[in-house]
């Protein structure tokens, strides 16, 4: 299939805000983007069957009450429990990017693809803040989505709750489980590329293991805190005066990648 | 019903006073004589509506009343200052200027740009963080009330000093570390759940600021000119759109037209919201499409006063009268009195007005977004308000009394320069100096502040508040880039100055437009549209309006001289506390075209070996510098601006940014030459080796007063040595020098052969980002 | 039926709000203060028993990786 052909999906629900750069961002890689509200989905209106991709984007949905991104994974995860279960063993990519992360991680699907209870959490920043900064980014296992990274990559974060937790006691067995799966494709590191270590501001969030982004084993599902929509371009970056406003940023390459495997596949 | 018609002035006055109306006697007889002449009393849902529309936050009867001033009458200060900039120049790039809840500027093609500042001082200063957050709501809402997408917040905040003893707080005066904290959370908290990035800013400390702390809060939004609907008539639906309506912020307009006194608390703590930013969200994406499928005839906000500003207003405003069902409007709670509902400040809510044809459409699309939405009433062709709840009239007003009844006010301003002298002391070791520059807070770095805004949302922000090769230099305006498709963008800047104010408010309003449009003109910005703000105490004390008409003249003068006009503005008098007035304040906001985004300079020097250029010329301005300041003094040769030069200057410097001449580009202001030049070596992680006897001077002067003098109109410009040749000719008829010469890891500045300062410039970042911790 | 549910951070996992306020209550000299937890508090009315208030917690209030839950009956 040709980019051009491919229909993503750029699901919104109230509190949504990055869903018009994320689904211009995807327009400018070359497929088609529509963005639909959830409750047209929760209705029936519209179908999740008819996309061939589907990326969660930034915001608040419902405003972030009770967590972030609880309460539309819980939407999702009842109510369409077994389109979005099916969309996702059919292998076709689902990206979700900062409240979309955390949209995945509340449903299940990630790390291990399946609706359900969570079994990771995303919570407060160690600051106890809302950080807005550029981060270093190394790339990890190989998934659709990242595999056209460089090595180290940039892009922003800005979020308040953006530190990946791993269950009390299990941390290290499980941080080794995703590592041998090629569960982790983005960590947070120094300009140079060594890992950050937990140290800030290099690991803006406190994130355990220095983890940004978390895929899952087959790596058709991914959840990243870095905003890559706006990384699509050099003159987005924060020093692009330095170093040239032309060409295409780091975020250009995660739809790339995504739109590339989505259109591959079909 | 209320009588009025007998009483006498003490009852007059003691009605006004018990229903919080801050109706002065001269208005309540206004009002008497209309209903004497009606031969009825006024009901309680009448008396409020005079109340809110005519009290000084929105009719503003300072800046349209009579003034005398030095023997002169001033008939109307806005008209014969302000707005008359924009008369006498009238470009016609402006679309929209002082009529609307925002100015709009012509942008490309068919869209234009709005722009709108607003304060929320007092509900900051008596909940900071419900109040900073409604601030933000509500100067959104302005921008949606043009039919305009908001695309970026700016705010401007002035605090007490952090370190302020507590003792010295009277009862009721919150801390300015407590206020400070939740501002910028409730800033932070409202743009970055609403999905607007905060991208331009500044905040000042200054005791005058500990009673009454300023929140300015501005928004600014795309508007497609063929979409602005103004077209409203009888029988056209008013509709109100949002959230539910409660008891919160009753009285919130009087309250702002009041001063803060202490128990301030408990009689208008209802005046004060915590706002939700997600409402706004969902009402922004109804409205949008409203806009685009062009099914609305008006639109407005409901700000003061709520229904009973916005609802008079835009009947007034097409000429006709309007009827409204108080039953039918959304309520949190039962037990609301009709007069409640009718002045109710409650955030997120907007009235729309609707042909009846396009009524459905309408009602869908905000259902779609999960939108209360409900037709409260409609326009009549009659000029009347007619107010009606559960079928029985609570209110007839005549809408020519209740726009034109209000008598014009008439103040007397007086304004004699303070008993100020120029200091004497002697000059201290010059790189100690500069470190403690660099930590004051005014100075200092603010980045602990800006990282928890959201300055990137929307994917537009080219031109980023934080810059360099560590992306934590200051830059001096953000630059957008509002249209997929267009390489044009728009340079975001301000301008302010409380300290010159205190030796003279003329040169203080004067150096605030200057600084706004040269930190516009630095990234590369032009056809510059200017904000007023005005922060000031109670008018009705001589002195203080004094100090305000003399910044409303120099407004006139400089920005008639400059060619920029005004498109917008507010004022915000009565800010007094238990301590007194507040520093009378005037934010200047600067709007400005970049033609094309990637030609916008940044602030860091970029490499080493480029010659380093001084434009403008340094005089011995210290008055009111941060220099003098830091020793203890005020002084009295406060910065002065000579609009021919600095125009000459601002063009030349614009025609080498098109050209691609400038490296980096940096405006001077507090701290002068010695803190910019620090600025943008440790942003840009290069050095700099300055000669103080190039640079240009008015006269014979102290080398600390070279460094730090702050006078206007001045940039530092890097340059490559290939470009020098061009980039001089270039400023032929401006006044300027070589300065010197970017270098390795340290700021050298040198006098008549003698080394007065060497400093690592990693050295120098760290005092500056000591200065101010969140 | 009136409940109370409590939802805070387990034991062990890091809570940021409760260290920074910690910090700021030492600095205005509350020295005896040891540690300090946030939590957030769910009044839930309505004719629902405790079990379905469980479910409640488990489907929507709290993350079990991250978080503990409390339920109280309040008196009406």
């Amino acid at each position: 299939m040709r980019l051009a052909e491919l229909r993503v999906l750029v699901l919104r629900s109230q509190g949504t805000n990055c869903d018009a750069e994320t689904a211009h961002s995807i327009r400018e890689t070359g497929a088609g983007a529509e963005v639909v509200h959830v409750n047209k989905l929760l209705r029936g209106r519209r179908s999740l069957e008819e996309f061939h991709a589907l990326v969660l984007p930034g915001g608040f949905s419902y405003g972030d009450r009770i967590r972030s991104g609880a309460v539309l994974a819980k939407l999702l995860a009842s109510r369409l429990r077994r389109e979005l279960q099916s969309f996702v063993e059919e292998g076709k990519p689902v990206l979700g990017i900062c409240n979309g992360f955390q949209v995945l991680i509340e449903t299940g699907l990630l790390p291990f693809g399946e609706v359900g209870e969570p079994m990771l959490a995303l919570a407060k920043n160690a600051s106890a803040r809302f950080e807005a900064r550029w981060v270093h980014l190394l790339r990890g296992a190989a998934t659709p989505f990242t595999e056209k990274l460089p090595r180290v990559s940039r892009m922003p974060v800005a979020n308040a709750e953006g530190r990946v937790v791993l269950p009390l006691g299990r941390e290290q067995r499980l941080l080794e489980e995703l590592e041998e799966n090629n569960q982790i494709p983005l960590r947070y590191c120094s300009p140079q590329g060594a890992l950050a270590h937990g140290e800030y501001p290099l690991n803006p969030s406190g994130s355990f293991a220095d983890i940004a982004a978390i895929a899952t084993p087959e790596g058709n599902v991914m959840g990243m805190m870095p905003h890559p929509e706006r990384a699509f371009h050099r003159y987005m970056y924060p020093d692009w005066t330095r170093n040239g406003a032309q060409g295409k940023g780091d975020g250009y390459r995660i739809f790339q990648g995504m739109l590339e495997y989505a259109a591959g596949r079909l | 019903m209320v009588p009025l018609r007998e009483a006498s002035d003490e009852e007059l006055a003691e009605i006004s006073e018990r229903r919080q109306l801050a109706l002065n006697l001269e208005e309540m007889r206004a009002i008497q004589r209309y209903y004497r002449r009606l031969g009825r009393e006024p009901t309680d849902v009448e008396l409020e509506t005079f109340a809110q529309t005519w009290s000084e936050h929105c009719v503003h009867k300072t800046f349209k009343g009579v003034i005398s001033y030095e023997g002169e009458e001033i008939d109307g200060l806005l008209r014969s200052t302000i707005a008359r900039v924009t008369r006498e120049l009238s470009p016609e790039w402006c679309f929209s200027v002082f009529e609307d809840n925002a100015g709009i500027v012509d942008f490309e093609g068919d869209y234009a740009i709005a722009f709108k500042v607003e304060t929320h001082n007092h509900p900051s200063a008596i909940e900071p963080f419900g109040g900073a957050a409604t601030g933000v709501g509500g100067v959104i809402r302005d921008v949606l009330g043009v039919w305009g997408e908001p695309i970026a917040n700016t705010d401007v905040l002035c605090f007490g000093p952090l370190d302020y003893p507590y003792e010295k707080l009277p009862r009721d005066v919150k801390h300015p570390r407590f206020i400070f904290t939740y501002v910028v959370a409730g800033i932070g908290s409202y743009g970055n759940n609403i999905g607007v990035p905060t991208v331009n800013g500044a905040i000042y400390f200054d005791e005058g600021y500990v009673g009454n702390p300023l929140v300015y809060c501005g928004t600014l939004g795309i508007v497609k000119k063929s979409k602005y609907k103004r077209s409203a008539r009888p029988g056209d639906v008013l509709l109100l759109v949002g959230g539910r309506t409660g008891r919160d912020g009753i009285h919130g307009v009087t309250f702002a037209s009041s001063e803060l006194e202490e128990g301030a608390e408990e009689t208008f703590g209802t005046a004060v919201q915590i706002g939700d930013p997600i409402e706004e969200e969902k009402i922004k994406r109804a409205i949008l499409q409203v806009r685009e499928e062009e099914l609305g005839s008006a639109i407005t906000d409901l700000g003061g006063g709520g229904l009973s500003s916005a609802v008079g207003e835009q009947a007034h405003r097409f000429g006709c009268g309007a009827r409204v069902h108080l039953e039918r409007v959304p309520l949190k709670y039962a037990g609301m009195k009709p007069w409640e509902i009718w002045i109710s400040e409650s955030q997120e809510r907007m009235l729309l007005i609707v042909p009846p044809s396009n009524l459905e459409r309408v009602l869908e699309i905000f259902a779609g977004e999960e939108v209360e939405a409900t037709p409260i009433g409609e326009l009549i062709p009659e000029p009347r308000l007619e107010v009606y709840y559960r079928g029985e009239k609570v209110a007839e007003l005549d809408m020519d009394f209740l726009f034109s009844g209000l008598p014009r006010v008439k103040r007397e301003a007086r304004w004699s320069p303070p008993e100020l002298e120029e200091p004497e002391f002697e000059m201290r070791d010059l790189g100690e100096e500069l470190h403690r520059l660099l930590a004051m807070p005014n100075i200092a770095s603010k980045e602990e502040v800006i990282r928890t805004y959201d300055h990137e949302v929307k994917a537009m922000t080219v031109l980023k508040p934080l810059q360099g090769v560590a992306w934590d230099g200051p830059g001096d305006a953000a630059v957008l880039k509002p249209l997929r498709n267009s390489w044009r963008g728009i340079a975001v800047s301000c301008g302010m100055n409380p300290l010159y104010g205190k030796i003279d408010p003329y040169w203080m309003a004067a150096s605030a437009i200057d600084e706004a449009i040269r930190n516009n003109i630095a990234v590369g910005g032009r056809r510059i549209a200017l904000l007023d703000n005005f922060c000031w105490g109670n008018p009705e004390k001589p002195e203080n309006l004094g100090g305000l008409v003399r910044a409303a003249k120099a407004c006139y003068d400089i920005a008639l001289a400059y060619g920029t006009p005004f498109i917008s503005g507010k004022d915000s008098l009565y800010n007094e506390s238990p301590l007194g007035a507040v520093t009378p304040s005037l934010l200047i906001s600067a709007l400005g075209i970049v033609e094309d985004v990637r030609r916008a300079v940044s602030m860091d020097f970029k490499e080493r070996g480029n010659y380093i250029y001084l434009l403008g010329e340094t005089k011995p301005e210290l008055g009111g510098s941060h220099y003098y300041k830091l020793r203890g003094f005020l002084g009295t040769s406060v910065p002065g601006v000579e609009p021919s030069r600095a125009r000459r200057t601002f063009e030349a410097l614009t025609r080498a940014i098109d050209l691609g001449l400038v490296k980096a580009c940096h405006d001077l202001s507090e701290g002068g030459l010695g803190v910019a030049l620090a600025e943008m070596c440790f942003s840009g992680g290069v050095g700099a080796e300055l000669c103080l006897e190039a640079v240009p001077v008015s006269q014979e002067m102290r080398a600390d007063f070279i460094l730090f003098s702050e006078s206007n109109s001045r940039f530092l410009v890097e340059v490559e040595p290939e470009n020098a040749g061009q980039f001089e000719a270039l400023m032929k008829h401006v006044r300027f020098a070589r300065v010197g010469e970017t270098s390795g890891g340290e700021l050298v500045v040198s006098y008549r052969g003698e080394e007065l300062l060497r400093e690592d410039i990693g050295e120098l970042k760290r005092s500056w980002q000591r200065g101010v911790a969140l | 039926m009136k409940w109370e549910v409590r939802i805070a951070y387990k034991r062990g996992v890091q809570d940021p709000e409760g260290e920074t306020t910690l910090q700021a209550l030492k600095m205005l000299g509350f020295e005896k203060v040891e540690r300090v937890s946030t939590a957030k508090l769910f009044i839930i009315e309505g004719e629902c028993s405790r079990e379905e208030v469980e479910r409640m917690c488990r489907r929507l209030l709290a993350n079990p990786v991250s978080q503990d839950y409390e339920i109280r009956r309040l008196a009406d």
